[in-house]
């Protein structure tokens, strides 16, 4: 417990510096402010409007997989570049036990940061109209979204010194591109499950906008959910995998 | 007594038959030994598979053929031997924004140990790093480097203790400090087996030398043994003259020259007594009208040598 305890405290110091807090910290205020600029002297109708474009159009496919992506692919991608990895494994700690705080490690730091921007986009909203229903269901939905992005980049990040580029490719052509002209793969899309689980949470004013600009195939909170434990136990599953069957060079 | 000196009664960690390849290239072939109390040296030159070596002793790395045994277990599938298992890998391996009291203490709470704060002093004062084990790793000396990892290494008072090419980067006095540390932990009864090229090094800590050249056993013993076994390697000495060609003939009239070859710049003369054929040469050209312009014994770096034994 302790030694897990340690590396999880461990990983997250090394993924969140000074500057990284700072950089992303900022970046995860600008849905909040840009919102906050544009509805300044706009109705309560018009509000929803631009808080509905601000999550759909750039919190939740933006913000929250570049966030996610460069901190988790360093989880492991950092220990197995700077040659520490050895330093991690060869301790008395089942591997299992490894993959899953340096999991643990990631989510935290990257869920921590896309929490603050739902939860800064949410007080914006709030100030604005007086309702404070969006502070919890876009802390849900982005707590979710950035762990089924860990989920891929953690194990992606041990593989490849590509990792963040790749999963960037990912989320502008495979879910921004692919997905958004076939509804059908939006299962597969990791920015829609948080989406489908902040849906589920959210007023019937917000869901119905979410509804009139064609968000489509939202499955709700409880799917999301589950889908998002089945994508965390595959995933620390690999990392377990790999850490117990690949050679560690 | 055992027979076969690359193996060592009440051995603690064992290879048997052990080949690592990676695709095409063979970094360990066939490779039988074992290692016991005492320090041992694993000598050889760059690239000779000392560090794959290590790794699988380690379990980092999984041989492709054979078996290894630490402490009687297969490391990778009894995770819970690391505790008497330490290593100080070749590469950086540090965690830059760390103190080097975080970062002994980090591997002091991985590794299990009760006392986190009493075992990493222990182990800092060991590698006599003192008050700057309170700055971070990143502002550190490459030598300075080299001691932490050796402390973090030593923080769970290990039975085993791996150490890749420990004394890189460090300076006169901080490599005398840390030979006197290994040898006293192997007299301590621990198992200390050190990676070096450098013979020196190996000869002033080890009690038992394996030499490894290309992935295979070249030679095993104590270092005088290995001293003797290099004592007969023949040296090479290029010669240049204006009359190449007559003073070969002349020279391999000569008993003490058992070998020459010539170029069209210069003639390769091996020999087992340099300083005989320094003597003699100069006589040799006299007599035939030859003049020398250069006289100089080939390369005798260690790589060479292994590359001798090995060929025997």
């Amino acid at each position: 417990m302790r030694a897990a305890w340690a590396i999880t405290n461990t990983t997250v110091r090394q993924l969140l510096g000074v500057r990284r807090a700072v950089i992303f910290g900022l970046a995860e205020l600008a849905p909040a402010a840009v919102f906050f600029l544009l509805v300044q002297t706009m109705t309560e109708e018009a509000a929803i409007t631009h808080v509905v474009a601000m999550i759909v159009g750039l919190y939740f496919p933006l913000l929250i997989p570049i966030v996610a992506l460069i901190i988790a692919s360093s989880a492991l991608g950092d220990e197995r570049r700077d040659g520490t990895l050895s330093f991690l494994v060869l301790r008395p700690i089942p591997r299992s036990v490894i993959a899953l705080t340096k999991f643990t490690g990631a989510v935290t730091v990257a869920a921590g940061l896309n929490a603050l921007g739902a939860l800064a986009l949410g007080a914006a909203y709030g100030i604005q109209t007086g309702s404070w229903a969006l502070l919890v269901p876009l802390a849900v939905g982005g707590v979710i979204a950035s762990v089924v992005y860990a989920s891929l980049a953690v194990p992606l990040g041990f593989f490849t010194n590509w990792s963040v580029l790749i999963g960037l490719v990912f989320v502008f052509i495979f879910e921004n591109a692919v997905v958004s002209a076939l509804s059908g793969l939006s299962s597969l899309s990791p920015w829609r499950i948080g989406l489908s689980a902040f849906s589920g949470l959210v007023p019937d004013d917000v869901a119905a906008e979410l509804s009139d600009i064609g968000i489509a195939s939202l499955t709700g909170t409880g799917t999301a959910l589950v889908r998002t434990v089945v994508i965390t136990a595959a995933s620390i599953g690999v990392i377990t995998l790999v850490l117990r069957r690949r050679d560690l060079t | 007594m055992n027979a076969n000196p690359a193996l060592v009664e009440s051995a603690t960690v064992e290879l048997d038959d052990v080949s690592k390849w990676f695709g095409q290239k063979v970094a360990v072939s066939n490779l039988t030994c074992s290692f016991g109390p005492g320090v041992t040296g694993l000598l050889g030159p760059n690239g000779a598979g000392k560090t794959t070596l290590l790794r699988m002793l380690t379990g980092l790395i999984r041989p492709s053929q054979g078996s290894v045994r630490v402490l009687g277990v297969w490391p990778r599938t009894s995770p819970s031997v690391y505790a008497n298992v330490g290593l100080v890998p070749e590469e950086a391996a540090v965690y830059p924004g760390l103190t080097a009291r975080d970062y002994v203490r980090y591997a002091a709470t991985l590794s299990g140990v009760p006392d986190v704060d009493e075992a990493a002093n222990r182990a800092i004062d060991a590698v006599d790093l003192g008050p700057p084990a309170d700055r971070k790793l990143a502002g550190y000396s490459k030598g300075m480097r080299q001691r932490a990892k050796v402390a973090a290494a030593l923080v769970s008072d290990p039975q085993i203790l791996l150490l890749d090419e420990p004394l890189n980067g460090t300076d006169p006095v901080q490599r005398l400090h840390l030979i006197n540390l290994f040898q006293r932990l192997g007299d301590e009864g621990r198992t200390v087996i050190v990676s070096s090229h450098i013979l020196d090094e190996v000869d002033r800590m080890s009690d038992r030398v394996l030499a490894i050249v290309d992935g295979r056993l070249a030679a095993a013993g104590d270092v005088a043994a290995i001293r003797r076994a290099m004592s007969d390697i023949p040296y090479r000495v290029r010669i240049e003259t204006d009359a190449n060609r007559v003073l070969a003939a002349r020279l391999l009239e000569e008993a003490l020259v058992h070998g020459v070859s010539v170029d069209d710049d210069a003639l390769i003369v091996e020999t087992g007594d340099l300083s005989a054929l320094g003597r003699r040469v100069p006589i040799v050209a006299r007599e035939v009208d030859a003049r020398i312009t250069t006289f100089q014994p080939e390369d005798a770096s260690l790589e060479s040598v292994f590359r001798y034994l090995v060929k025997r």
